[in-house]
């Protein structure tokens, strides 16, 4: 395929926010207060927007060096005991304040390793959960639940969509056992084909599996075999991500050899040549790093322009008040971000006080908000039309984005972008570098940015 | 027998009469007393009542009940089902001594399904209420309550994935094997027992026709896997009976 064109990536890979949120984490600060929070609560609550809970369920029974995660790795199962009745109470105090008719359009458990709890303890989560809030019933929405091979087995599997899960995340990283050795992270190729197996008998809907390119080992034919075994279990979506080897910010990572970690170039070659496989086995590049079946939710959303991003990454349902449970979780409701200490002992210290255990966020402005809509539309339509997201905000968006407009020409003479009245596309090979146009109407990173850019080109 | 007519005549005016002594049962250690010990005990005691005898057929709740309680089978055996539209019974679950019946109701306050007896049976019933709030007491308990609740969870499950993709032979395995393990549980033979139900709540539960129910019962027969008479089952080859449901997997894939 034309378009995995490594040059391009090269040139336009830059660091940049992934756009979970906008502005990203590094934004927060500490001057948000319980008032924010309540008044962004009964905002919702008036607008009876619908709900999507996450809880974060950090304990892993072993560490995997790649890992960038906050998460805590015990065999000590009563650490999580007691992390669960924190975790109940969370739920308890928040509801107090929301609207209980509020429908629950998506739930996400993740980790960590939420597969951690026992079956016990997922059910009595699950059954706390469904006490305080108005969870849909048949497989009306989207209950996903990220899953560590190593952790289930087909009476587990039959538990958890019992419970109504029907989406599940595997974590799969790498199928070489090499590389998987070289992360700490054993988990044959068997094991995840039985998984799949179980998942599909009894009734699950979607799998997502995730794989990292750029572990120690890998090289572009081991990744590719990879990709090939993977492709044959028929996934519903891959999410491809890069491993960023950071020692010195993820004290983890120090177990990595670094002789063994690929080269750049070698990491371009990787994605450009599994992203081709992918789509010649039939995927479709939803955006960044994320592939899809045609058949799926996501791909049918995008075709239809109701594709959101939030701190799952991309979902079909955008337009809920996302409430996070677990320590260092990320809320986000109405136009306020919130984030939970990220630290146990703190996030469980505020709790055990009957406080909410809100560390810092951020509280969009009119601007922020606007820009939020842009970059989602771009990340998650690939397309935007100038005059009708400014009728939409009520704005005069060639002007109010004239400097950005100015800078995009160049992106269109590389050909990632292309304009025909008042509307920006962006094109096949653009989608490998999204990140890199939603950057130009990013105002946290500003001018910076402009230069890195410039610099880069 | 006079014994049990008066716990029927006292239900509800005594408590006395009502008590159970969880300690003297014989299904302590697979029950909910599993999961405590001394004076809790005495305390899960304390909420359990005694229920009446039910006679085979005799209804202990019908769906759309409230629910209230849930109850321990303590002698004998239960079916649970529901209706079809159609108005036809169709058996979801059995439960044997040391099980809790009653679960289905937790979430909707209603029973979702009825339950009758099998055989004559008598049940401990359990107020739910009390349970919860022993429950916050005896974290123990809780746990056990959950872990209860998992497997009546994982139950419904496997047999909804069981009657949409596997094979008549596999289900009538995995029933036996089920029947198999339960015994084994309370301490009883695991190779041979006697199945409370007759053949036509099997193939209800199994979504077969009764003919192909008794086929497979003679074919296991043939194939020396099991004994069986009447309702008297012996478990022959174990493993090929469990190899049923893994030859069957395999031609799927």
């Amino acid at each position: 395929m034309s378009h995995w064109n490594t040059d391009l990536m090269r040139r336009y890979g830059t660091q940049g926010p992934r756009y979970t949120s906008y502005p990203s984490a590094l934004s927060f600060h500490e001057e948000i207060t319980p008032d924010d929070y309540a008044r962004a609560v009964a905002e919702g609550n008036e607008a009876r927007r619908p709900l999507s809970l996450y809880l974060h369920i950090p304990f892993c029974r072993s560490v995997c060096y790649y890992c960038a995660c906050n998460r805590v790795v015990t065999a000590d199962h009563r650490r999580a005991s007691d992390y669960l009745q924190r975790l109940k109470k969370e739920i308890t105090l928040r509801a107090q304040t929301l609207e209980n008719t509020r429908p629950v359009q998506q739930i996400h458990w993740g980790g960590g390793t939420p597969t951690y709890l026992s079956d016990a303890e997922i059910t009595e989560l699950v059954y706390h959960t469904a006490r305080h809030f108005h969870m849909l019933g048949d497989d009306e929405g989207e209950y996903a639940i990220e899953i560590d091979p190593r952790t289930v087995t087909a009476n587990r599997v039959s538990l958890l969509r019992g419970l109504g899960f029907s989406r599940a995340s595997l974590g799969v990283q790498d199928l070489d056992p090499r590389v998987q050795q070289a992360v700490n992270r054993m988990q044959p190729y068997e094991q995840i084909k039985d998984v799949f197996d179980w998942l599909r008998d009894f009734g699950f809907r979607s799998i997502n599996t995730d794989l990292i390119y750029g572990l120690p080992w890998q090289s572009e034919s081991s990744l590719s075999r990879t990709v090939e075994k993977l492709v044959a279990l028929r996934p519903d979506r891959i999410s491809l991500y890069n491993y960023a080897h950071l020692p010195a910010r993820f004290k983890v990572q120090k177990q990595i050899n670094e002789l063994a970690l690929p080269a750049p170039e070698e990491k371009l070659r990787m994605f450009a040549r599994a992203g081709s496989m992918l789509e010649e086995a039939g995927y479709r590049l939803i955006g960044m790093d994320h592939f899809a079946l045609p058949s799926d939710e996501l791909a049918q959303a995008q075709d239809n322009g109701t594709l959101h991003r939030n701190f799952q990454g991309y979902t079909v349902r955008g337009d809920s008040d996302i409430i996070a449970y677990g320590m260092s979780a990320i809320s986000r409701i109405g136009n306020l971000y919130v984030q939970n200490w990220k630290t146990i002992d703190r996030w469980q210290a505020d709790l055990d006080d009957d406080v909410l255990p809100l560390e810092r966020g951020y509280l969009l402005s009119g601007d922020d908000s606007i820009r939020a809509s842009l970059i989602n539309q771009l990340l998650c339509n690939l397309s935007l039309d100038l005059e009708a997201f400014g009728s939409q905000w009520q704005i005069d968006a060639t002007r109010y984005f004239a400097d950005e407009l100015m800078q995009l020409k160049r992106l269109e003479m590389d050909g990632l972008v292309a304009r025909s009245g008042s509307r920006i596309s962006i094109t096949g090979p653009g989608r490998l570098v999204v990140r890199a146009v939603a950057m130009l109407f990013d105002r946290t990173v500003g001018h910076s940015a402009g230069e890195r850019y410039s610099r880069i080109i | 027998m006079t014994s049990k007519l008066t716990l029927v005549a006292n239900r509800g005016t005594s408590s006395v009469s009502q008590h159970v002594s969880c300690n003297e049962c014989s299904l302590n250690p697979v029950c909910l007393p599993l999961a405590v010990s001394g004076s809790e005990l005495t305390q899960l005691e304390q909420i359990m009542k005694r229920g009446r005898p039910l006679k085979r057929g005799e209804h202990l709740y019908r769906a759309s009940d409230p629910f209230e309680s849930v109850y321990a089978v303590r002698s004998g055996a239960v079916k649970s089902y529901s209706l079809s539209e159609e108005g036809d019974e169709q058996v979801t679950g059995f439960y044997l001594p040391g099980e809790i019946v009653g679960m289905d109701g937790i979430s909707t306050a209603h029973h979702m399904s009825s339950v009758k007896a099998l055989e004559t049976a008598s049940v401990c019933e359990i107020p739910f209420d009390r349970l919860e709030q022993l429950s916050q007491k005896i974290p123990s308990l809780q746990h056990h309550f959950f872990s209860l609740m998992s497997r009546e969870i994982q139950a419904d499950r496997e047999l909804h994935m069981l009657l949409s993709k596997k094979s008549a032979d596999d289900r009538v395995a995995h029933l036996l094997l089920s029947i198999s393990a339960r015994h084994q549980r309370r301490g009883l033979s695991p190779s041979s027992f006697r199945l409370p139900m007759s053949r036509y709540d099997i193939a209800n539960y199994l979504g077969l026709a009764v003919e192909t129910v008794s086929r497979i019962f003679t074919r296991f027969q043939q194939q020396g896997l099991i004994r069986a008479e009447g309702r008297e089952v012996e478990i022959l080859d174990r493993g090929a009976l469990c190899h049923v449901g893994r030859a069957d997997s395999q031609r799927r894939a």
